[in-house]
């Protein structure tokens, strides 16, 4: 057993509709896992509940042996977020950004600055940094905010659509830092539409559709069981 | 505790914008123009103010006239021109808004008693009560010679009397009683003091709850606006800390921008009001204050501030609530509405009304509101009241530990990214 995360019968209820119907997944250490499916299948609602945003309806979620009902304060510390639609405060300077959100995890002001410097290169941004985030395009925001969740050296990095949104260079680019981290072993957690994108990065994927994992698999191994020539063959025939 | 002040200044920079600092400098200089114009209009009013005298009459009455009106102030100008009209004229070209034309007569109808008009003609140029403020001077003087005539008229007819016996046979002494104490002094004079001195605490606690609840609601709209909130929310803080960053801040903030806010009002007030410490020791209310024991103690200060501050906390914490709500900045602006309706009932209701004359479920319903009770603390500390000041302070008490632990719950909960309430406009279909 290699697992790092563990989901077991995940529900999700928004009133009567049931967003996700009993879903199980495990994320292994040093792996990158996806869920690919269409728009409203239930994958920012899981990546949002492993990111403590939302609580379940009913199964389990654990975590290094945490679980997220009981201890979510341990959850928080071991993972990082990047939401789908997320933003930087305006006010402030990129690596003010940066120094604000590396105090939360560093013990010592060496160690934030370590964490702080680790971004600076993830970012790649130069002398933009100083500067008001603000005045930053989308892409910039996107690599610092990239920056802002993998600078910690997380256990498990939970990216929504990184490069939702982004033109082909920018979305080049978040992908190779992502390649990076994922082989220096962090674990990461991923959603994507862009199927292209998650067969370049992952390890192994899940297809889910209305709440419910199709298959789950390698994406070779998908391939072959689907005798598919890519990963979006293999989802139109998951779902016949 | 690092992270929770990591946090707290990331909001205190966030609120501390060029637009607050703008905003705030654009107030202080506007009221402190306006304040000056305002001292220096009210300078002019207390110079000796012009009045041009046609006297018809050149009698010894109409030089007393004319004397007393130098007495009080006004520098008169002897108009040469024997007619009405053109002394009319003749003061307008001078930019003379007084006229005062004593008839051909006038001496002789005062000591055969006949009643004589005397005619003042006033030249609006403005309609200011600055501008029609001589035209009162003039009516007291002539108030004041009627005064003198009649008791030198008295004085002929009954030597052995003293006209003012005879004028007002019946002389009043006013006491006023507060609690156990007595003073001499009128009801009416009391109260408007105090209401004067008073006057400032509802205004300056509408400022900072308005102040800090804008900025509560309004920080909690834009970390959802600009999409940083979900982020936020998954730092390793407790969401309690979080709560408490924004909800201090804001009010520090509030605080601060409100203190600054009321230093240019009261440098405006003061323009319109002078010194009104010198002008209460000057009638000496000041010392039938002190004998009703009318005057604030460091003890009714103390009571006075924290009633403030926990109204305060209420406003700040059901800003938090109200926030979570808000779907975006501009929406925010709306939800700020019903938080202004419950500071301003009890706001103009402690300024036009007696609550203890209300009705009982009206009373209910305005001791219901938390900030009633600041509004009425000054009044019941003065008038040693201690029991409804504690009362109100321990049900706003009660009501922010209330407020607080809903909003903790909202933070902690699905609902902080669920709640929502959305103010569409309705689409016109062509």
């Amino acid at each position: 057993m290699n697992a790092l995360l563990e989901v077991d019968g995940l529900r999700k209820y928004y009133g009567s509709l049931e967003a996700l119907k009993g879903i199980s997944f495990q994320v292994n250490h040093g792996e990158v896992f996806a869920l690919i499916g269409p728009n409203a299948a239930g994958k920012t609602t899981t990546l949002r509940i492993v990111a403590t945003l939302l609580s379940p309806s009913a199964g389990k979620v654990t975590l290094l042996g945490y679980d997220l009902r009981k201890e979510p304060e341990k959850f928080r510390e071991r993972i990082s977020y990047l939401p789908e639609e997320a933003g930087a405060y305006r006010n402030l300077k990129g690596l003010d950004y940066l120094k604000f959100m590396a105090r939360f995890y560093a013990h010592s002001d060496k160690e934030a600055e370590e964490i702080v410097e680790r971004a600076r290169s993830i970012a790649d941004l130069g002398p933009r940094l100083n500067e008001k985030a603000g005045t930053y395009s989308k892409g910039m925001i996107r690599k610092l905010l990239l920056a802002r969740a993998l600078m910690t050296k997380p256990d498990l990095a939970i990216l929504d659509e990184p490069t939702s949104g982004l033109d082909v260079i920018n979305a080049l680019e978040v992908r190779e830092i992502i390649k990076k981290f994922a082989r220096e072993g962090i674990s990461i957690l991923l959603s994507s539409h862009n199927m292209l994108e998650i067969e370049f990065l992952s390890d192994r994927v899940a297809l889910i559709d209305k709440g419910v994992i199709l298959d789950s698999g390698t994406p070779q191994g998908l391939k072959e069981k689907y005798r598919a020539n890519n990963l979006e063959e293999v989802f139109r025939s998951a779902l016949r | 505790m690092k992270k929770f002040i990591n946090l707290f200044f990331k909001e205190i920079r966030e609120l501390i914008n060029i637009q607050l600092i703008v905003s705030l400098v654009f107030t202080i200089v506007l009221f402190y123009i306006i304040g000056q114009m305002a001292k220096s209009e009210m300078k002019k009013t207390l110079r000796p103010q012009k009045i041009a005298v046609l006297d018809l009459d050149e009698s010894r009455f109409s030089k007393e006239l004319n004397q007393g009106l130098r007495l009080a102030n006004f520098e008169l100008l002897l108009v040469s021109e024997k007619d009405k009209e053109k002394a009319i004229e003749w003061a307008k070209l001078k930019d003379i808004n007084l006229l005062l034309v004593i008839p051909q007569g006038f001496g002789e109808s005062m000591t055969s008693f006949e009643l004589k008009e005397i005619e003042t003609y006033s030249i609006l140029r403005s309609f200011s009560l600055i501008g029609s403020r001589s035209s009162v001077v003039l009516g007291n003087v002539i108030s004041a010679l009627n005064e003198y005539i009649s008791d030198n008229f008295l004085k002929s007819k009954m030597p052995d009397l003293d006209p003012k016996r005879v004028k007002k046979p019946i002389k009043s002494r006013d006491f006023v009683i507060v609690r156990e104490r007595m003073a001499e002094g009128t009801a009416a004079s009391i109260a408007g003091f105090v209401s004067s001195q008073s006057v400032f605490v509802p205004i300056i606690l509408m400022m900072i709850i308005v102040y800090s609840s804008q900025m509560v609601i309004s920080a909690i709209a834009m970390e959802k606006q600009n999409k940083t909130l979900e982020t936020l929310l998954t730092v390793p803080i407790n969401r309690a800390s979080i709560v408490t960053a924004k909800m201090l801040s804001a009010g520090l903030v509030g605080l601060l921008s409100a203190v600054i806010y009321m230093f240019g009002f009261r440098y405006y007030m003061s323009g319109f009001m002078g010194d009104v410490s010198e002008r209460v020791e000057a009638s000496g209310l000041a010392a039938v204050i002190q004998k009703l024991g009318l005057s604030m103690t460091a003890e009714s200060y103390f009571f006075l501030g924290l009633s403030l501050f926990i109204a305060i906390l209420c406003a700040l914490a059901l800003a938090t609530i109200l926030g979570v709500l808000a779907e975006d900045y501009r929406s925010a602006q709306s939800l700020i509405m019903p938080l202004i309706f419950l500071v301003l009932i009890p706001y103009f209701l402690s300024f036009f009304s007696d609550i203890r004359t209300l009705s009982l479920p009206v009373k209910l319903l305005v001791w219901a509101i938390p900030f009633s009770h600041p509004f009425l603390t000054t009044q019941n500390l003065l008038l040693g009241n201690y029991k409804a000041v504690i009362g109100g302070i321990i049900y706003m008490i009660f009501f922010f530990i209330f407020l607080i632990i809903v909003a903790a719950r909202i933070f902690s909960t699905d609902k902080v990214l669920t709640m929502k309430l959305k103010f569409r406009r309705k689409r016109i279909v062509l």
